[in-house]
C-alpha cells in the first residue's frame, strides 16, 4: 500500500500549505504581540524622578532597548546604589525584587537608582525550545498581577543576526548568540548593537548619577554552581565578606564568589573596571531555567517546586539543598532582599560617608512568610492572562505562605 | 499522561508517520508534536509549536545558502577545474592526498565550529577526487563525513565547548592543546582507515582518462573568485573579528553565489536557485521538525526526564550515559545535546580538570551530527557524492564514528594524568 508520502505536491498542494502557514501566523501572532506591551509598575509615593536609560544614552531612544530607570534621593546626603533586576528577563527572581524596591522604597540618606527591567527587549519574547509559559501571577491585595517571563538574550526580531563568534566589548571570543546576552556585554558600545548600547547606558548611568556600588539580581539554575552565591569585584571583597557573616547570623547561607578576572563582559568584573564602583552579582536559584525542570508552568515560576529536580538533590547532582517545599519565588525574593539590606549595612560598616539608609522595604521574613504580592501595589487589580498557548498563567502565591526556614528553600 | 508516557507516545508517533504513513521526516516530526501536545494534556499549543519550528531559523538560512553556493560552483564549473587541479597534483601519492582531503574539509569546520559547513563548502571539492582515483562512492561520503564532525570539534573553534563553558562559567581558553590531543589521532587514522586500501594511484599515461573537464584555461584564476571570497570571509569572521563586522554565513555565500555566477562556465542563475531550494527543502523540514518537537518535549517535562534520567545512572554506568545520551540527542541537534546533557555531565565530572571534560564531551557530543533524523553531516555527505540514501554512508560511518567515541572516552577516563601532563 502507498502512503500518503507518495503523494506529489501540485499547486494546490501548494496553495494549501500556504494557506495553512498563514493561519497559523495568524492564529499565534496575538501570543507573541502579547509580550510587546511592558507590564505597568506602581512606584511608592517617595520616588523622585522615573528616567528612561535614552536619558543617559540618547541613541537609544525610541528603540526597544529603552527602559525605566527609577530614582530615589534621600533628605541626606550619603551614597548612591544602583540596583539592576532582569539583566536575564527569564531570572524571575531578579525583577521581582527590584520591583519590589521601586514600589516600596523610601530613600532617607543618600541616593538609590533601580532598573528593573534591564534588558527591555529581553522581557517581548521566550526561549525557542524552551516551552515557557510568557507569563506567571502574582496574587496581590484585590486581585492577581500578571507578569513577563522573557528570555535570557535580547529578542532577535530587535537584534538579528547573531555573529558567528562574538567578540565582547571587553575583548573576550564567545559563541555568536551571547552578542545578545546583556551580562556579556558590558562595558558596552556607544555605537555597537542594541545590547551592547543597553550595556553603554547602564554604564553612563554609573557615571552621570555618580554611582559608588552596583548590585546586579540574577537566578542561576539549581544545578550551576554559582548559586546562593555573592559575586563580587576585588573592589567590594571586604563589603561582601561582612555582608556574608551579617547573612550568616540571620540564618541564610551565601557562599562567596570572587569575580574572575578572565571572564570578562559581565556585570560585576566590568562596572567594577570601567565603572570603577564596588560591583556585586546576587544568584538565587530557579528550576524554571535550569535544564532538569519538569513541565515549564506558571506554576513552577512561583512554587520553583519540581519533580524531577528533587530527583536529581536525590542523585546529589544539585548545588543547593532542595526539598519537597521547591524553591519559591517569595523566599528567593526575600533572599535578593535580605542580601542587599547585609550589603549596604556592610558599605555603612566599611565607609561610612557613602551610606545609604532607607525605609518602607518589608523585612524579609516577612516576605516569606506572606508572600511577595503582599508588598506589591495592586495596581490595576486584573484577573490573570492566558499565555497564548492555552494555559491560565495566574498562579497566586503557590508556595510562598510557609513558615520561614532559614537559609534553606 | 505522565511526562515519560508522553514522551514515548511522540516517538511512536514519529515512528508511525515516517515509517507507516511515509511521510516526510520533517512533516513526521511535526506531526509527532501535535500528538505530544495533545497527549500532554496542552491541546494544540500553536505558540508552541512557531516558537519552536523557529528555533533553527539562523541556521536554515545558512544551509539554504550553502546549498545554493554549492550548486552554483558546480554549474560554473568550478568543482571540475579544481577536482582536475587536485588530481594533477596528487595523483601518485594516496597517503598524501587522503590527508590532504580530511584536512581540507575539517578546515571549514575548524574555523566556524558546523559541520554542515564544512561538508556544504569542501566535501565538492575533494569528494570527485576521491571517487575518480576509486574510492567509493559510499566510503567518500562517509571521509567527508567524519572529516567534517573532527573539523567541528577541532580548534580553533568549537563551539559545543562555548557552550558547555557558558553553562559552567568556564572561559574559552586553554582548549587548543586538548582539542588537537582528542581530534588529530582520529584524523590521522580515518582517511588511511577508509580509503588506504580502495583509493587507486595513477600513472601520468592514464590521467587524462579520469580528469574532469578543467574551464581554468578559458577563465583561468577569475574562475576560483567564489571560493576565496567565501573562503576569505569565513576566515575573516575568526580572525578580523575585532577590526571587520561579521557579514553573516548567508551573506557570504549569497555574495559567493552572485559572483560564482559572473566567474565561470555561463548557466541559467534563477534554475540553479529553484533547484537549491529543492535540495534543501527536506533538510529545513527535518530542522523545522526538530525544533517543534523539542519545544513540545520540553513543553510536556518530557526533556527533563530524559536528562535526570540518565544523570541517576550508576556512576559505573555514567561514562555509557555520556556517550549514549550525547551522541542520541545529537540527532535532534548537537549543540542542544551540548547545552542540555553536556552542561549537566561537566558538572556531574567536576572533581576532574572542565577544560579537559568539556573538549572531550565536545568531540562525542559532535557524533550527534551523524545521529539520524537530522544526521545534519551524513545528509550533506551523501548529497555531496550524489547518494540517495544517506542511511547508507552513514554505515561506513559507524566503525570510524566508534573509533572517536572510544577516544573521546579515554580522554575522559585519563583526565587526571592528562592535566598534569598538558596544563
Amino acid at each position: 500500500m502507498k502512503g500518503i508520502g507518495h503523494w506529489r505536491g501540485n499547486r494546490l498542494t501548494a496553495a494549501a500549505s500556504l494557506l495553512l502557514g498563514a493561519m497559523i501566523g495568524l492564529l499565534s501572532v496575538s501570543a507573541f504581540r502579547g509580550m510587546w506591551e511592558p507590564d505597568p509598575v506602581f512606584p511608592s509615593p517617595w520616588l523622585t524622578r522615573k528616567a528612561m536609560l535614552a536619558d543617559y544614552h540618547p541613541a537609544l531612544k525610541n528603540t526597544p532597548g529603552d527602559t525605566e530607570v527609577f530614582v530615589f534621593e534621600g533628605g541626606e546626603p550619603g551614597g548612591s546604589l544602583l540596583v539592576t533586576g532582569g539583566v536575564h528577563a527569564n531570572e524571575a527572581a531578579g525583577f521581582m525584587a527590584a520591583l519590589l524596591l521601586v514600589e516600596n522604597l523610601k530613600v532617607e540618606k543618600g541616593k538609590v537608582v533601580v532598573i528593573p527591567r534591564a534588558n527591555a527587549s529581553a522581557f517581548t519574547h521566550s526561549e525557542p525550545q524552551e516551552g515557557s509559559p510568557q507569563r506567571y501571577g502574582i496574587e496581590v491585595p484585590g486581585g492577581v498581577r500578571s507578569f513577563r517571563l522573557g528570555a535570557r538574550l535580547t529578542n532577535p526580531v530587535h537584534q538579528w543576526p547573531d555573529p558567528s563568534l562574538f567578540r565582547t566589548p571587553a575583548g573576550q571570543i564567545v559563541a555568536g548568540a551571547e552578542a545578545r546576552n546583556l551580562n556579556r556585554c558590558f562595558p558596552g558600545r556607544p555605537r555597537g548593537s542594541l545590547t551592547e548600547q543597553v550595556a553603554w547606558g547602564i554604564l553612563e548611568v554609573i557615571r552621570q548619577e555618580g554611582i559608588g556600588l552596583g548590585i546586579d539580581l540574577h537566578e542561576s539554575s539549581p544545578e550551576y554552581p554559582v548559586i546562593n552565591a555573592i559575586v563580587f569585584h576585588e573592589k567590594a571583597a571586604e563589603m561582601a565578606a561582612v555582608a556574608q557573616m551579617d547573612l550568616q547570623f540571620e540564618g541564610l547561607d551565601f557562599r562567596l564568589e570572587a569575580s574572575p578576572r578572565n571572564l570578562r563582559g559581565l556585570s560585576h568584573r566590568e562596572w567594577g573596571d570601567h565603572g570603577g564602583i564596588r560591583a556585586l552579582l546576587l544568584e538565587t536559584p530557579n528550576p524554571v531555567q535550569g535544564r532538569l525542570k519538569g513541565r515549564p508552568t506558571p506554576e513552577l515560576v512561583v512554587t520553583g517546586r519540581d519533580p524531577f529536580y528533587l530527583k536529581a538533590a536525590g542523585l546529589g547532582r544539585l548545588f543547593i539543598p532542595y526539598d519537597t517545599a521547591g524553591a519559591p519565588l517569595s523566599w528567593r525574593v526575600a533572599r535578593h532582599l535580605a542580601a542587599v539590606e547585609a550589603i549596604l549595612a556592610s558599605l555603612e560598616e566599611v565607609e561610612p560617608d557613602l551610606a545609604v539608609a532607607w525605609s518602607g522595604l518589608p523585612e524579609w521574613r516577612a516576605v516569606v512568610e506572606q508572600g511577595v504580592g503582599a508588598f506589591l501595589r495592586p495596581g490595576t487589580g486584573g484577573g490573570p492572562r492566558t499565555d497564548g498557548g492555552g494555559g491560565v498563567a495566574g498562579q497566586a502565591g503557590g508556595g510562598a505562605r510557609r513558615p520561614p526556614q532559614p537559609g534553606r528553600p | 499522561m505522565s511526562e515519560p508516557l508522553v514522551f514515548f507516545t511522540m516517538a511512536l508517533a514519529f515512528v508511525g508517520a515516517a515509517a507507516v504513513g511515509r511521510l516526510p521526516i520533517g512533516i513526521s516530526l511535526m506531526a509527532a508534536a501535535v500528538v505530544g501536545g495533545l497527549a500532554g494534556g496542552e491541546g494544540v499549543p500553536v505558540r508552541h509549536l512557531v516558537e519552536g519550528g523557529f528555533g533553527y531559523f539562523d541556521l536554515l538560512l545558512i544551509i539554504l545558502s550553502a546549498i545554493l553556493f554549492m550548486k552554483v560552483l558546480q554549474a560554473a564549473g568550478v568543482l571540475d577545474s579544481l577536482a582536475a587541479g587536485i588530481l594533477r597534483a596528487f595523483h601518485r601519492r594516496k597517503t598524501l592526498l587522503l590527508l590532504a582531503s580530511m584536512a581540507l574539509v575539517m578546515f571549514p569546520g575548524a574555523i566556524t565550529g558546523s559541520s554542515t559547513v564544512a561538508v556544504l563548502t569542501a566535501g565538492p571539492l575533494v569528494a570527485p577526487v576521491l571517487m575518480r582515483l576509486g574510492l567509493g562512492t559510499l566510503k567518500t561520503g562517509a571521509l567527508v563525513a567524519m572529516a567534517a564532525v573532527l573539523g567541528m570539534a577541532a580548534p580553533p573553534i568549537n563551539i559545543l565547548v562555548m557552550i558547555m563553558g557558558g553553562g559552567v562559567d568556564m572561559p574559552y581558553v586553554g582548549v587548543t592543546v586538548p582539542l588537537l590531543l582528542l581530534v588529530v589521532p582520529p584524523a590521522l587514522a580515518i582517511p588511511l582507515w577508509l580509503g588506504h586500501r580502495e583509493l587507486g594511484a595513477v600513472d601520468s599515461e592514464h590521467l587524462d582518462d579520469i580528469l574532469p573537464k578543467s574551464w581554468f584555461g578559458e577563465y583561468g584564476w577569475r574562475l576560483f573568485l567564489p571560493l576565496l571570497l567565501v573562503l576569505g570571509l569565513m576566515a575573516s569572521q575568526r580572525f578580523l573579528v575585532r577590526f571587520m563586522p561579521d557579514p553573516g554565513l548567508p551573506v557570504i555565500f549569497l555574495l559567493g553565489s552572485l559572483l560564482g555566477w559572473r566567474s565561470g562556465r555561463s548557466f541559467d542563475f534563477l534554475e540553479v536557485t529553484r533547484q537549491a531550494v529543492k535540495d534543501a527543502m527536506p533538510i529545513l523540514a527535518i530542522l523545522v521538525g526538530v525544533g517543534m518537537f523539542i519545544q513540545i518535549l520540553t513543553l510536556t517535562g518530557g526533556r527533563g526526564w530524559i536528562v535526570v534520567s540518565l544523570l541517576g545512572m550508576p556512576k559505573a554506568l555514567l561514562y555509557f550515559a555520556m556517550a549514549l545520551g550525547l551522541v542520541a540527542f545529537g540527532g535532534v541537534s548537537s549543540f542542544g545535546s551540548a547545552s542540555i546533557l553536556g552542561v549537566p555531565f561537566v558538572l556531574a565530572l567536576m572533581e576532574k580538570n572542565a577544560i579537559l571534560t568539556s573538549t572531550a564531551l565536545s568531540l562525542v557530543a559532535s557524533l550527534g551530527d551523524l545521529m539520524p533524523p537530522t544526521a545534519l553531516a551524513g545528509i550533506f555527505a551523501a548529497q555531496v557524492v550524489g547518494e540517495p540514501s544517506y542511511l547508507k554512508v552513514l554505515r561506513y560511518c559507524l566503525v570510524p564514528a566508534g573509533m572517536v567515541l572510544v577516544w573521546g572516552l579515554v580522554v575522559l577516563l585519563s583526565a587526571e594524568t592528562l592535566e598534569r601532563i598538558l596544563l
